[in-house]
């Protein structure tokens, strides 16, 4: 029949189209800018009927400590346990039914940044924010040159307000303590306090977003959306849109789909701390979107921290002692040369070994193993063990606060896909002192990639980039 | 959904659910005042606790009213509890609808109507019904809105002082003041407190303020927290009431705006986590808007 020749015609075309489309956009099957535009709308989310219609409406809703709250209330929202249930569906409702700015507001701070009014700096812009972010909005927009992209706005006057509010430490640890009754809260506040003066700054943040973007320029699985610096400033910030499925629609995908995508998050986070000696402290489920079969895009680098190879050094030593070299007394001297733990502790290095090697649970045997909400949430309550042997010993060194958030952040991520992998032979892939071969398939993709990579870049295998440094001699 | 932690917060949930009672879901008028009085706005602004305790301080300054209190009350056992039962009734005559401020007002009435004897310390007669002790609880409450308002709450435009305290007279009429006696200015207002004899701080009164600033129900941080806004409270009153009292004035720096902010944002973030609580204000928020 006629009628039934021309649907598969045009099928055809468009699957010649669409295989088309795919090479040219390589790995990311390419869209339109008015596509991906269109694709990325979660307007109806937001209460855009309490939208915040002057910096005092904003003062009211996120200055006198309502930032600073919310902001530990974020990280609460993601520690599987260890902090009441209730606080986090407290938190997680307040920070939902946050109003975004009024399109007059939010357009008179891009306009104070850009220099004009979002209209004519953008060939498209949308005055309704898409989503909301902690402490500004992210607008769709289309530039001048035709490219897709995602403009955070911060709110105005939440700079001050938020550095006004950290000074009043002694008020903030009172919070936390009624926040979270059985956690040390002292280091908590600090990290908080430390992440959202960082925070504030829009242009350290797009720094770090390009400095990982270099860094996994044409990765198989990894992608970061390029920063547009011309169209950002200190309070706007203008990235690439990348449209891709949330983590609540990755959990509704099949397990296959959650193991890729859960082993592309973990070397990730491991790849950037032992090779770009960078972390990205924010492993949130708000943070990713999903593409299939492992490819993940990386978003917000509010919070990121760069270590020097001699910050590493002794981390290095730690995890080669304890999972490679089976050394106990290596392993103690290495947390004690990093300052996790006090020297000469009067406790057996068993117990050190006992309680401190769980951070390393992951990397100990070379077998598959399923991380479960459960290990997740015992890694928490071993974190946060007040009344451990070793808790007198024990502190987090400045430095490695940030690192915190692997054991709290990324393994509750990657718990609650309660994804399977060898993590081992994925460490080993990793770990500068190991360089073992790859061992999955994004493990081959991503030896291709490294093999593929313009000579002249930092070497992400074997030794770190600056010969001669401490780290030299792992 | 939860509260922000269940024992922390436990002694503000009668507030809350007055709160949630006292806004109507559907109204079927503006109420007394109207989304667009200067009453809606001083009302719902988040400085209102500080206001509360101000208030409690200066009216128990009246020897008379305080023993109506002491000697007909039982609030001592759930001060939280009858906490919101004036919030409520604040509540319920600002938001409200026109019937809901009326009825609330009677209930009131009737109580008032059975509160009478003779106070210990005066050896004075007194009647809860009395138009001049009603008088001065209203002028004390209006006083102690404004006058936490202006320091520490949202914006005012230049003429809205006087427009709060003569909106409010209605406030004081419908539990039965005349509305010709009740001050409708910021002058008058002034005035009037100004000319109250007999105040001073019986030892009913600095019982029970001691018990307001530091009520046993409450531990840990959330007590340190209400113990703190309870200075503020007493650095806003003036001095004469501070005195009565025996109170230090707190230090300069615990009185400053973006302190007093910081530390009304905090048990504020707690409030809003209760039930219904920042429904009931959305609902206003959206009413003013509209």
């Amino acid at each position: 029949m006629r009628a039934g020749v021309v649907p598969s015609t045009r099928t055809a075309r468009i699957a010649v189209l669409a295989r088309l489309l795919l090479r040219i956009g390589g790995r990311y099957a390419s869209r339109s800018p008015q596509l991906v535009f269109a694709s990325v709308d979660r307007r109806r989310e937001l209460r855009h009927d309490l939208a915040l219609r002057s910096a005092e409406e904003v003062a009211e809703e996120l200055g006198a400590m309502k930032g600073a709250v919310m902001k530990l209330g974020q990280m609460a929202s993601y520690l599987d346990e260890g902090v009441p249930e209730t606080f986090r569906a407290t938190m997680a409702r307040l920070q939902r039914d946050a109003p975004p700015m009024s399109p007059d507001l939010a357009a008179s701070v891009v306009t104070a940044e850009l220099g004009g009014q979002p209209e004519r700096i953008f060939a498209r812009w949308d005055p309704l924010p898409f989503a909301a972010a902690s402490i500004g909005q992210v607008h769709r927009a289309i530039t001048r040159d035709g490219r897709a992209v995602a403009v955070k706005v911060q709110y105005p006057g939440v700079a001050q307000s938020i550095e006004s509010d950290l000074r009043n430490v002694a008020l903030l640890r009172r919070v936390a303590g009624m926040a979270f009754p059985v956690l040390d809260t002292r280091s908590l506040v600090e990290e908080v306090g430390e992440r959202l003066r960082e925070e504030v700054d829009y242009r350290l943040e797009a720094q770090h977003q390009e400095l990982f973007a270099d860094y996994y320029e044409d990765h198989p699985m990894i992608r970061i959306p390029r920063v547009l610096p011309d169209l950002s400033t200190g309070r706007v910030l203008t990235s690439e849109l990348v449209s891709g499925a949330g983590f609540e629609e990755l959990l509704g995908w099949d397990q296959r789909e959650r193991d890729l995508a859960a082993e592309t998050i973990h070397r990730f986070v491991f790849r950037s701390l032992y090779r770009l000696h960078a972390f990205n402290g924010d492993p949130h489920p708000g943070n990713y979107l999903f593409h299939g079969r492992g490819r993940v895009t990386f978003l917000d680098y509010g919070l990121t921290k760069r270590f020097t190879p001699q910050d590493l050094s002794p981390l290095e030593d730690a995890a080669r002692y304890i999972a490679v070299e089976r050394d106990g007394e290596g392993f103690r001297a290495a947390l004690e040369r990093a300052g996790f733990l006090q020297p000469g502790a009067p406790v057996a290095t068993e117990v050190v070994v006992d309680h401190l090697g769980a951070f390393y649970g992951t990397a100990l045997r070379d077998a598959p193993l399923t991380i479960t909400p459960e290990y997740a949430s015992a890694l928490v309550r071993r974190f946060f063990d007040t009344r451990s042997p070793l808790a007198p010993y024990t502190s987090i060194p400045r430095t490695y606060v940030v690192l915190q958030r692997i054991n709290l952040g990324l393994y509750g991520v990657v718990g609650r896909l309660n994804a399977t992998a060898n993590w081992r032979r994925i460490a080993e892939e990793i770990w500068p002192f190991v360089c073992g071969p790859p061992s999955t398939a994004i493990g081959e993709a991503e030896a291709r990639w490294l093999a593929r990579r313009l000579p002249g870049r930092p070497d992400p295998r074997g030794a770190p980039a600056s010969p001669g440094g401490a780290a030299t001699d792992l | 959904m939860e509260p922000l932690t269940h024992e922390g917060l436990r002694p503000l949930e009668p507030l809350a659910r007055a709160l949630s009672r006292a806004v109507p879901l559907r109204p079927g008028d503006d109420g007394l005042f109207g989304p667009r009085s200067t009453v809606w706005r001083l009302h719902r602004d988040r400085s209102f606790p500080v206001a509360a305790v101000r208030s409690l301080m200066l009216q128990a300054l009246h020897p008379l009213a305080m023993a109506g209190v002491a000697q007909h009350s039982d609030w001592r056992r759930d001060p939280f509890g009858r906490l919101a039962a004036t919030s409520e009734y604040v509540l319920t005559v600002t938001y409200g609808e026109r019937a809901a401020a009326h009825a609330a007002a009677a209930r009131v009435r009737a109580v008032h109507a059975r509160v009478r004897g003779v106070d210990d310390v005066t050896g004075l007669p007194y009647r809860a019904d009395d138009p001049d002790l009603l008088l001065w609880v209203h002028a004390a409450m209006v006083d102690s809105i404004l006058c936490v308002a202006e320091r520490y709450g949202r914006r005012l435009e230049p003429g809205d002082p006087d427009r709060y305290v003569a909106e409010m007279v209605r406030f004081a009429a419908i539990v039965g003041v005349p509305a010709d006696q009740v001050p409708g200015s910021v002058a008058g207002l002034a005035a009037y407190l100004a000319s109250v004899e007999l105040l001073r701080a019986t030892p009913a009164a600095r019982d029970a303020i001691a018990f307001v600033l530091d009520p046993p129900d409450l531990d840990g941080d959330m007590r340190a927290t209400w113990r703190d806004l309870g200075q503020v409270a007493i650095g806003t009153l003036p001095e004469w009431a501070r005195t009565q009292y025996g109170f230090p004035a707190p230090p300069p720096e615990a009185m400053e705006r973006e302190t007093v902010r910081q530390l009304v944002g905090v048990l504020d973030l707690g409030f809003e986590s209760l039930p219904g609580v920042l429904e009931a204000r959305q609902r206003i928020e959206l009413r003013m808007r509209a």
